[in-house]
């Protein structure tokens, strides 16, 4: 993906362990305990599941590229390692999110249309676009103005070419990469790693078992043939899983970190079994009412 | 959200204004110095809000939030260095290191007051660092889309710098073409044949046309393709920009298909044969070595290969950067390695400091003390070239009137 990611901000400032990401977690739900303890909040990935409901809402009728709506996912991730959620107007991040990324990726919307939309989608709408334009200048001041972006999409089309992946492997691949930002992922590992790990998923699960959602069961059964690769280098490889294992094992990716990924999508498709809109809607609604956060 | 927001730097906290440098299309620019010991000078980009006066946000122009994203992302010793970004009371603050010179004022100081040529050495160097700045903004996947002499900076320490990302983007993005958006890239004098053309598939080699006429213009000490532009007429077509493109054809004659195979499918190309009637110098171009020669001999360039003379090697430097067929035109990466670079050099190599071996003394830059509060400054800022920063694109405005 040339040199550019190398000496990205992405990944000298945006990429983290999990040990770091945790204490820097940590350190924002310390520094407001009471506010924590008062309004609890469903898991993390359910919460950006609902993010993700609300800003594809938005993005539909507007015609918003899905890599947009990606980079909107990341700065509000980013956003809020940064900014205690309950102090925030989670709707006013996500429309401001989507504002920012559309003019990052090159696909401007007017102010003035997003605050309009934000009415036709939500029904908890945004009145006043000078809102939006004030929360600009919170997101990318948080972001220290680091706005661009390296998402596994271009790493995937590179695969693409270099594996001949049929045209189900590779939408599977590409919705994979899409839930990959309701995870942490984003924020600990590099884009290829990311668009390897979906091109692995895509080819060992087959297309016929990837539905709206993957199943946790069907990504645990790759997890045991990505478990294979650790082992031995298997000699004649005949089918094209075996092909793949055997690059991934001579290749320098780290199949740790394709692991780690894929465990974390095997339990973003468990838990999405509990997801409900109304409830993160109403968790986060008892927040913002209760201190005037959408005021 | 949580009482609005305020800024945790503030510009005045942490730099003392010396004094006013420019008035753009964006803002204001400022030199400063630090407060807290930062070493160095600065320049203070302000970018105001689009309408004077405005006390709401009105959210931040496109092309600035481009400027800001690159300029925070890129780091290269060619490129203006950013030191930080304040965003304080509606306006965005760019501050970068300070460069005393640019190469419009240096060219203006040859042609105006020693009416001199620049030195040869001199020359090479700037071309030698300035396509150092250009590759690594290439592999970046950056194009700068608006490279003019004003645009190139130059320190004391004779650094050459490239400026104003503000036109800049990045060329992976696109998933629709470049061209959507922002019509009218690079100042027109500078402007690539195949833009003039109308193409929409432009690529980085817009960049290597603007070398190419930068160093003419070092050479000559006068644009050299100097064309009226036309303006955009009142139903916001972009216009033909016959009398450039008629500039440029005058010096390297009509581009040929032989030359430029993909020359026929470019949209303005009906055009271009209606150059040719009644104006009898497009039927007998100058030519480039022409061109080169009479401009050598009128800055007194000495004859023959030296040091002290582009020679012949300049030529084919200069012909291939000004190559009409933008796959074949020079690439930076290509150009640095030209033997124009390494001719008559014992250390193979240019300069790093265009002001080595020479004695001529610029002027500084000029600073006016008038109206150098930057924080209430009043002269207005007109927007960027006009481009329709938020256009609503492919979009009914119907939402809004319901809204
Ligand atoms: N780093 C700098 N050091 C000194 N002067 C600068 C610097 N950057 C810009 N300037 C001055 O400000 C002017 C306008 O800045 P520029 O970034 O080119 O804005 P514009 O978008 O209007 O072209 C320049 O022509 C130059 O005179």
């Amino acid at each position: 993906m040339a040199a550019s990611y190398w000496d990205s901000t992405q990944r000298k400032y945006w990429t983290f362990t999990k040990q770091q990401l945790s204490v820097e977690r940590r350190k924002l739900e310390e520094a407001e305990r009471a506010l924590v303890l008062q309004f609890p909040l469903p898991d993390r990935r359910l919460l950006s599941i609902y993010f993700y409901h609300q800003l594809a809402k938005l993005a539909r009728p507007l015609g918003v590229r899905q890599q947009a709506l990606a980079t909107a996912q990341v700065y509000v991730r980013r956003f809020y390692t940064k900014v205690e959620i309950r102090k925030t107007n989670p709707t006013l991040v996500l429309a401001t999110a989507l504002y920012l990324a559309c003019k990052m990726e090159e696909c401007p919307q007017h102010i003035r249309i997003i605050s309009a939309e934000t009415r036709h989608c939500w029904d908890m709408p945004l009145n006043d676009t000078s809102k939006i334009g004030e929360c600009e200048f919170t997101l990318i001041s948080e972001m220290n103005s680091q706005l661009i972006i390296h998402h596994p999409y271009r790493s995937l089309h590179e695969l693409q070419a270099q594996f001949q992946l049929t045209q189900e492997e590779n939408s599977l691949a590409w919705s994979i990469i899409n839930d990959h930002y309701l995870t942490d992922l984003p924020l600990l590992y590099a884009p290829h790693v990311i668009a390897i790990t979906a091109m692995f998923l895509a080819v060992v699960l087959k297309p016929a078992q990837g539905g709206p959602q993957l199943h946790a069961a069907g990504v645990a059964t790759a997890l045991q043939t990505l478990g294979n690769t650790r082992q031995t280098t298997a000699p004649g490889a005949q089918n094209r899983i075996q092909k793949l294992v055997n690059w991934l094992a001579e290749s320098s990716v780290d199949i740790e970190a394709v692991v780690d990924c894929t465990q974390e999508l095997i339990s973003l498709y468990e838990i999405w079994e509990l997801f409900t809109d109304k409830n993160c809607k109403d968790q986060i609604a008892k927040f913002v009412k209760a201190r005037g956060l959408d005021k | 959200m949580f009482g609005g927001y305020s800024s945790k730097k503030k510009v005045i906290e942490r730099y003392k204004i010396i004094g006013f440098i420019s008035s753009g299309t964006y803002g204001r620019v400022y030199k400063a110095q630090g407060k807290h010991g930062q070493v160095g000078e600065f320049a203070i980009k302000k970018f105001k809000p689009d309408k004077e006066g405005e006390i709401q946000y009105t959210g931040i122009s496109q092309s600035a939030i481009r400027e800001m994203a690159l300029c925070t992302e890129l780091s290269h010793p060619n490129v203006v260095h950013t030191v930080e970004i304040i965003l304080e009371d509606k306006c965005i603050y760019i501050v970068f290191e300070y460069a005393e010179h640019d190469l419009l004022q240096i060219i203006h100081h040859h042609n105006q007051v020693t009416r001199q040529a620049i030195p040869a050495r001199t020359i090479k160097s700037i071309l030698y660092q300035l396509l150092q700045g250009l590759v690594y903004l290439h592999k970046n996947w950056v194009m700068h889309r608006d490279l003019k002499p004003a645009n190139i900076m130059v320190t004391s320490a004779g650094k050459v710098k490239i400026g104003d990302l503000g036109l800049a983007r990045l060329f992976y993005k696109p998933l629709h073409s470049l061209f959507t958006g922002d019509k009218v890239v690079v100042t027109i004098w500078y402007r690539a044949p195949e833009l003039l053309l109308g193409s929409r598939h432009y690529t980085p080699a817009v960049d290597l046309w603007a070398v190419g006429c930068i160093f003419a213009e070092l050479l000559s000490l006068r644009p050299i393709f100097k064309g009226e532009e036309a303006k955009m007429d009142s139903k916001k077509t972009v216009p033909f920009q016959r009398n450039q493109m008629q500039r440029i054809v005058e010096i390297l004659g009509m581009p040929t298909k032989e030359r430029w195979p993909l020359l026929a499918s470019m949209p303005e190309y009906p055009h271009l044969n209606s150059l040719a009637s009644g104006n009898p110098r497009i039927h007998r171009p100058v030519s480039l070595e022409k061109w080169y020669e009479q401009n050598l001999r009128n800055n007194r360039y000495p004859e023959g290969q030296s040091k002290d003379s582009p020679g012949a090697e300049g030529l084919s430097l200069l012909q291939a950067l000004l190559e009409y067929d933008p796959q074949k035109r020079l690439t930076a990466e290509k150009a640095l390695s030209h033997p124009y670079f390494s001719a008559h050099d014992e250390r193979l190599k240019p300069s790093d400091n265009c002001f080595e071996g020479s004695s001529i003394e610029y002027p500084n830059r000029r600073v006016s003390q008038e109206d150098n509060d930057i924080r209430t400054s009043s002269l207005p800022g007109t927007k960027r070239s006009g481009l329709p920063d938020d256009s609503i694109i492919g979009r009914p405005a119907k939402r809004l009137k319901e809204g």
